[in-house]
């Protein structure tokens, strides 16, 4: 069982750096807005130059 | 000749469309109507940047876009630079914004891809989640006010938070705390969980002591951090509630983990005896998930924002010696004169030094109708002057302002709420307190006959009563039902409002922007002389109104105007004259008009009956139409008021308006019970007697004179398109423009209570037996955390059900298809 003197205390270290990935993202602001970048990626698909802004152009009846 | 209301919906903001002539616009080829001229610009210009996907992911239509160029310049001063923007070290400028309309991912989307255009704009990140914007900038690149007006081209509002307050970064701080102290748990609980589950089997099938003295080592070095940082809020409430000697949930909490902990360190250290860490940290874990849910409902609300801030103007003109300059409201001084143009709103309380106007008190009387005002005559902050220009000298500025106590008024009357509301606390004292003491006993019956045995009970008692399913399953079940709700168009600002909601019996609506638009549309047009058409005095209506700041004169802006009116004389509480090609014409109140032709010959006037407002136009050869406008129905106000009634509430109208006006809208809806003519006092008596008589109100309205209301009923309701103090003090918030979402949420919050009783019904019986389980020392702590777990697990599953679609919700998507299809 000697073993265990070993991978108990790597999986110490794997614990730290889980936490301290995470603990990063949070710091990066990864998890403010979880709602947006979903949609982001739909949406900047779209995101091509002015096409014809004169087609656009508003007119009243 | 009467013409009736075309019901269409904006292409922009989703609103209604005007009577008649209405911008068009051409999207994908396909010509689409919008409502005004500011939605047609907000729309050509998202349109023209290649943003328009915004239109298909927005989740509902946007607010309707805000024409009026406002002068952002005023953002441009040092002072205003100095208070709501902060100076990086490289040069930049940074700055907090609070976007009014932003409720969704493509709405921050949209301003986002919108603004880094711009150049200057270095970062802009938008969280729609808090309705706030992050903005970085360079002010040698681009001023302040012109991203701000970057933004309100977009048509949404955006308001510059005092950086002072830092209140958008608190936000963030807050959850990201939150979120590393539920990660610190998380992770700890799945190590020591391991670690606890080889304990417990080398217990029973036998294992090396060194083996077993090294997992309660490595439990202990991983439990630390949990309960030293992530356990920290429990300790920190219990400490508070101890010493205001009310206790909460928070002291068996603290207690619990702090014990195990404490318990198991020693055991650690001696080698001998049970270690607790599992225990003490699968209970931080859970309870942490509770608290973090409560957090987001709370954040998403997002309304905390200086209420009263909102309702002075940004910027004023201030008189310095002969000149004028434009300061930023935090400037004034008592004493400062002042000039107040048309259509702005009164920055402090004073009294007019020169001008005639009419004001706008509906926000602090809840006088309906505009207010003559002339020199010597008091004004107060917050109103909005209508008419004509005026000087004011200050006198009364800020927190002294009648404005500052009517919020403090309502914050009163928010505070004395929690009264009832606090129930639940009460009971979670007697809960705690029994809890206490039940452990407490356990623990001297069983020091009396079996020592060894005192502390797991005494554990065992406080880890399975722990409130977990009590403390989580009311949060699960209202997080989900808030979910559901919002995608429904309805904003929940208090948790505990879905609970009232669902009880509720009866219904009070106000008039005025809630069951009718809030603003004068033209209905009918009685021709009287044959010398003009209609489409002709519509056209010179528009170009004598188009000067007027009046409300009524709203109902005209949507109008082509025959062509530029010269002389325009405004005259405050009576009308308008100017001359339109040529032509002298006046138009407004009917004795006014025929002030101007007195040698005239009498024409008939439509009966003018008490439930509409005329106006009238004329000329000097005598009266040509008469005008009838009526505050609109919002067109789902019948449908949905007819569902909360087969739901078993019943509605009533309180209005503040003239009985004519509301009996007549009482009858369009089917007779319902009305009263009129109530001040802001009346309408709190009415609501006050109803809840003598046993009644549970629900109340919804707009204007801020309802805040007091509102903040009275059991449950309150604002319309989306109000005002924002009435936001604030709402427990519900209709995104929409419409009321049927209320029908759902009344469905929705009853489904709600019923998982509630059903969650606290299995709490309930699950304490009942496990309590003198563990009394009796027959439960060892892992076996009762491992119980509270499953039965807070349960409760979660069953809460979740509530997130699903409900059938009414396809069928109301339906519906808003049609039209829209049939329309294109």
């Amino acid at each position: 069982m000697s073993i265990l003197y070993l991978l108990i205390p790597l999986g110490l270290v794997l614990l730290v750096l889980a936490l301290w990935a995470f603990f990063w993202a949070v710091r990066e602001g990864q998890f403010d807005d979880l709602d947006t970048p979903a949609v982001q990626l739909l949406l900047d698909d779209d995101a091509a130059p002015p096409t014809d802004p004169a087609a656009h152009e508003s007119r009243r009846e | 000749m009467r013409n009736a209301v075309v019901e269409e919906s904006c292409f922009h903001c989703g609103g209604p469309l005007p009577w008649t002539a209405r911008p068009t616009l051409e999207v994908d080829g396909v010509p689409r109507a919008v409502c005004c001229a500011g939605c047609a610009a907000a729309a050509t210009l998202i349109l023209s940047q290649g943003l328009g996907r915004y239109y298909e992911f927005r989740e509902s239509p946007g607010p309707r876009a805000p024409g009026d160029t406002r002068d952002w310049r005023v953002f441009d001063r040092e002072a205003s630079l100095r208070r709501y923007t902060h100076e990086r070290a490289d040069g930049e400028r940074e700055a907090s914004l609070q976007i009014e309309g932003l409720h969704c991912a493509a709405c921050a989307w949209l301003i986002e891809s919108s603004l880094r255009r711009v150049s200057g704009v270095t970062d802009i990140q938008v969280n729609p989640a808090a309705a706030r914007a992050a903005l970085r900038f360079d002010p040698h690149r681009v001023s302040f006010g012109a991203v701000l007006a970057a933004i309100q081209a977009l048509g949404f509002v955006p308001l510059p938070l005092a950086f002072t307050a830092g209140a958008s970064a608190d936000v963030n701080a807050e959850r990201r705390t939150a979120l590393k102290r539920l990660a610190v748990a998380g992770f700890g609980m799945m190590q020591v969980m391991t670690y606890a589950t080889s304990l417990y089997a080398g217990a029973m099938d036998g294992m090396a002591p060194d083996v077993e003295q090294l997992l309660r080592f490595v439990s202990l070095i991983v439990a630390t951090p949990v309960v030293l940082y992530a356990a920290q809020p429990f300790f920190v409430g219990a400490w508070r509630s101890l010493r205001a000697r009310i206790p909460g949930m928070d002291v068996p909490v603290a207690l619990s983990i702090g014990a195990a902990y404490l318990w198991s360190v020693v055991a650690t250290l001696r080698g001998s005896g049970t270690v607790y860490f599992d225990s003490a940290v699968m209970f931080t874990f859970f309870l942490l998930l509770g608290r973090y849910i409560e957090m987001s409902l709370r954040h998403r609300s997002g309304l905390q924002h200086d209420a009263l801030a909102r309702l002075l103007p940004e910027s004023v003109l201030r008189l310095r010696g002969l000149g004028t300059e434009r300061v930023i409201a935090d400037e004034l001084r008592a004493g400062d004169r002042v000039r107040v143009l048309p259509g702005e709103r009164v920055p402090a309380d004073g009294t007019i030094a020169s001008g005639t106007t009419e004001v706008d008190e509906s926000l602090l009387t809840g006088e309906s109708l505009p207010r003559l005002r002339a020199a010597g005559d008091p004004v107060l902050a917050g109103t909005l002057n209508l008419t004509g220009p005026i000087e004011m000298t200050l006198e009364r500025v800020g927190q002294s302002s009648t404005l500052a106590a009517v919020a403090r008024l309502l914050e009163r009357a928010q505070g004395s709420r929690p009264r009832v509301a606090d129930l639940a606390d009460r009971f979670a004292v007697w809960f705690v307190s029994a809890v206490l003491l039940l452990a407490a006993a356990a623990g001297l019956y069983w020091l009396q006959v079996d020592a060894a045995r005192a502390f797991p009970t005494v554990l065992a008692v406080l880890v399975v009563t722990c409130p977990c399913a009590l403390s989580l399953a009311t949060p699960a079940a209202l997080a989900a039902a808030t979910s559901a709700l919002a995608r429904e168009g309805l904003l929940v600002t208090r948790t505990r409002a879905i609970e009232r909601l669902a009880r509720a019996d009866c219904l009070v609506l106000d008039k005025t922007g809630t069951l009718t638009r809030g603003e004068p549309r033209l209905e009918e047009v009685t021709l009287l002389d044959p010398r003009l058409s209609a489409e002709r005095c519509l056209a010179v209506a528009a170009a004598l109104e188009s000067h007027s700041g009046h409300p009524l004169a709203r109902a005209f802006a949507h109008l082509e105007p025959a062509a530029q009116a010269s002389d325009v004389r405004c005259v405050p509480g009576r009308g308008v004259e100017a001359t339109v090609a040529g032509v002298y014409y006046r138009i407004g109140r009917l004795d006014y008009v025929l002030e101007a032709c007195p040698d005239a010959r009498t024409r008939a006037v439509a009966p003018g009956d008490e439930e509409r407002t005329s106006v009238a136009l004329g000329d000097r050869a005598g009266l040509l139409t008469v005008f009838h406008l009526t505050d609109a129905l919002r067109a789902d106000a019948r449908a949905a008021l007819e569902r909360l009634r087969s739901l078993g509430l019943v509605p009533q109208i309180a209005s503040g308006d003239r009985p004519g006006a509301v009996a007549a809208i009482a009858r369009e809806l089917g007779s319902l019970a009305q009263r009129a003519d109530l001040s802001a006092a009346d309408k709190l008596a009415l609501v006050q007697a109803l809840q003598a008589a046993g009644h549970r109100v629900a109340m919804v309205g707009d204007g801020v004179n309802d805040a007091p209301v509102l903040a009275a009923a059991d449950v309150s309701v604002a319309i989306g398109s109000g005002t924002d103090l009435a936001k604030v003090s709402a427990d519900l918030v209709l995104l929409g423009e419409g009321l049927t979402p209320l029908a759902d949420a009344v469905l929705i919050s009853r489904r709600t209570l019923r998982v509630i009783r059903q969650n606290l019904t299995w709490a309930a019986l699950y304490n009942a037996t496990a309590v003198p389980l563990a009394a009796a020392g027959y439960l060892e702590p892992w076996m009762a955390a491992i119980g509270m777990s499953m039965s807070s697990l349960l409760v979660v599953l069953n809460a979740m059900r509530l997130v699903r679609r409900s059938p009414a919700r396809v069928v109301r998507l339906h519906e808003h298809t049609a039209p829209a299809g049939a329309h294109a």
